[in-house]
């Protein structure tokens, strides 16, 4: 449990923009900067953040389906920008996604047994066996076997996330990369792909980065939550510590910002003012100062430095320096 | 208070496909006072957001039709007035504001355009008093540098500053109802928060009473009085806010709220509904949640059982909660 599956160190990926008439200017958009922290195996870590804070693009750069600017990814001390193609290729078995969009992200023209065998065909997994892991893998995600023979289309949006995360499990992944995997499904349909997501790791002993905009989503199923904000993580936590005790400002917004499912609690609610600004052209300073109900002249100065608070608990803001 | 704005009585929408008839919406009565806040809850395909397109004779260029039953606004049925007569209500009485911010607006025209189009339709105002009142409509629903946002195209925008301008279109005439459908769910929870407050200020200002259509359980909690819950193109449950999250009694509803994780709560495993929403050609004969149902009975699968008031002001359809009636009927 204790040595990290993943470590990702001061992670970048700057995304360049052309500007000017003849798009000779550049400038850039920094989707995720400098984003540390590491996962342990057999753990879930989420990752919790609003639209553009760059977890996506985290999930995709330690996939390496984007190159990082600069940075490192560690996986099982295996330095990921040192290895070739070849073994990037076989090592990627142990790291699987599981995609937001289940429309989206199965080939409508391919049928079911196609789509989960394909990893396997990759990866050189035996042909003769295929179908029946095909089929077994069917079962383990609550579909029937007899759905090999069918086509996306014939399924409904819970049941083609099933599909996904049965492709995702057909190469035995020692990782899945989760990217906001209920977020388009309905409540009930939501509650099933947790619970079968929580049942899987239990039986395949799996790690998971659960990328997720739903802080209550999150918070069921993750150990460690990290919280990002316009690339970077600012605040990371045991799931219980960080949500009893959140200690920067963004964090305690992001939690009093959740509808809760009871109308007799009346809470203080931190309404943050603005949109988040574009990432092309970050605040100064901290980057959450904008909008920050607590800013201080230092916040528009200086970056906060990552600090410790607790065990395990770390978060980038001026008022836990003072 | 409790004077009815908006009385949908036993509403039938069909839909005539090449496949065959599909029944979206199928008998459903909600009633919507001046001044209230109104939640309809349930997954997709349950026929609340077609109910909210009937409200608004939406329906025209879709195989969908009414086919049953009639909607009162102000004691006017209004699936029997001219389209020229529903003209003056739609954007003016009752408005709409619809999911996705990002396509509800078109591409093409500048948001002052789009805003001062409705205002002069509806208001009659010149081109003068038009652009001044969708300034101040603009400034109304907390966008900062209003003046310039005018000139501005959607793609200008953010999702949230979409949604508000939509907010705005809506509550330009003032209607006296809003019809909100999935307002806040294309949206960052800080955002949605924002709208959200939003809301509730104008309806505290306006006096404007909301439809609220929604899956999203916590929305339902901190906007609405009354909750109408739906399930398969039917009314399966409506009582009052409290009364809902405190004493659920159809065994979806149940089923619903026990499926949101909650925050700080920590469950280890979430109860689930089996199975999934029936689909509209395979509509079981009886109940219609039975498949799914922890406590279907044998019975549950002959009858569909009807909306039965068990309590002061709540109504559910299931036979667990009106087992005198089906002694009868048997």
């Amino acid at each position: 449990m204790t040595t990290p599956l993943v470590e990702i160190k001061q992670l970048k990926k700057y995304f360049p923009v052309k500007k000017g008439i003849l798009g000779t200017k550049k400038s850039f958009v920094k989707a995720v900067d400098d984003v540390s922290f590491s996962i342990k195996k057999g753990e879930t870590f989420g990752l919790v953040g609003e639209s553009g804070c760059g977890k996506s693009t985290t999930g995709r750069l330690l996939t390496r389906l984007l190159e990082p600017s600069d940075g490192e990814i560690y996986f099982e001390n295996n330095k990921l920008s040192e290895l070739n193609e070849e073994q990037l290729r076989r090592i990627r078995k142990d790291f699987q996604m599981i995609f937001q969009d289940p429309y989206a992200s199965l080939n409508p023209r391919m049928k079911v047994k196609n789509i989960i065998n394909e990893p396997l065909i990759i990866h050189g997994y035996d042909k003769k066996k295929s179908l029946s892991r095909v089929k077994e893998l069917l079962e383990v995600v609550g579909l029937n076997s007899y759905h090999a023979e069918r086509y996306p289309h014939e399924f409904s949006g819970g049941q083609r996330q099933r599909i996904g995360i049965a492709r995702a499990l057909a190469v035995n992944p020692k990782l899945i990369i989760a990217d906001e995997p209920v977020s388009a499904l309905d409540v009930s349909i939501q509650a099933q792909i947790l619970n079968l997501l929580k049942r899987l790791q239990k039986e395949f002993d799996l790690t998971y980065l659960f990328i997720a905009h739903d802080l209550s989503v999150v918070e069921h199923i993750s150990d460690r939550v990290g919280v990002m904000y316009l690339g970077k993580i600012v605040e990371i936590a045991d799931k219980t510590e960080l949500y009893k005790n959140p200690q920067h400002p963004y964090t305690k917004s992001l939690l009093s910002a959740v509808p809760i499912p009871n109308p007799k609690l009346k809470r203080e609610r931190i309404v943050l003012k603005g949109d988040i600004p574009s990432p092309a052209n970050p605040p100064n300073g901290c980057t959450f100062h904008t909008r920050c109900p607590f800013a201080m002249e230092i916040c528009k100065k200086s970056v906060p430095e990552f600090t410790k608070i607790g065990v395990g608990h770390y978060a980038a803001c001026h008022l836990i320096n003072e | 208070m409790t004077e009815p704005l908006l009385k949908i009585t036993d509403l039938k929408t069909h839909f005539f496909g090449d496949d065959g008839v599909v029944i979206a919406v199928d008998g459903v009565t909600i009633t919507v006072n001046k001044g209230e806040t109104v939640g309809i809850v349930g997954e997709s395909g349950c026929g609340k957001s077609v109910t909210s397109l009937s409200i608004m004779r939406l329906l025209q260029d879709t195989p969908g039709q009414v086919v049953g039953g009639s909607i009162e606004f102000e004691n006017k049925n209004i699936l029997e007035i001219s389209e020229k007569e529903m003209r003056g209500i739609r954007g003016n009485d009752i408005a709409m504001i619809f999911q996705e911010p990002m396509t509800s607006l078109n591409p093409v025209y500048k948001i002052g355009k789009q805003l001062e189009e409705a205002i002069r339709l509806h208001l009659k105002y010149d081109k003068k008093r038009a652009h001044k009142h969708a300034i101040r409509m603009l400034e109304l629903v907390g966008l900062p540098r209003a003046k310039q946002l005018m000139n501005e195209f959607p793609y200008q925008l953010s999702g949230g500053m979409r949604q508000r301008v939509m907010i705005a279109m809506a509550m330009a005439c003032s209607p006296k109802l809003l019809i909100a459908d999935e307002p806040t769910t294309a949206l960052d929870v800080t955002i949605q928060a924002q709208i959200l407050e939003l809301m509730q200020e104008l309806r505290e200002t306006s006096e404007t009473a909301i439809m609220l259509i929604t899956h999203d359980l916590g929305v339902v909690a901190e906007m609405c009085d009354r909750v109408v819950v739906m399930y398969a193109g039917k009314v399966v449950e409506e009582t009052d806010v409290i009364t809902l999250f405190e004493d659920p009694k159809h065994p979806y509803t149940k089923g619903l709220i026990g499926s949101v994780p909650k925050l700080g709560e920590n469950a280890e495993e979430l109860d689930s509904i089996p199975g999934n929403v029936p689909t509209p050609y395979n509509m079981p004969n009886g109940c219609k949640f039975a498949p799914r149902c922890k406590f279907a009975m044998e019975k549950c699968w002959e009858i569909d059982p009807n909306l039965i008031e068990t309590e002061n002001d709540h109504l559910v359809r299931c036979l667990l909660f009106q087992n005198k009636q089906v002694e009868v009927e048997l």
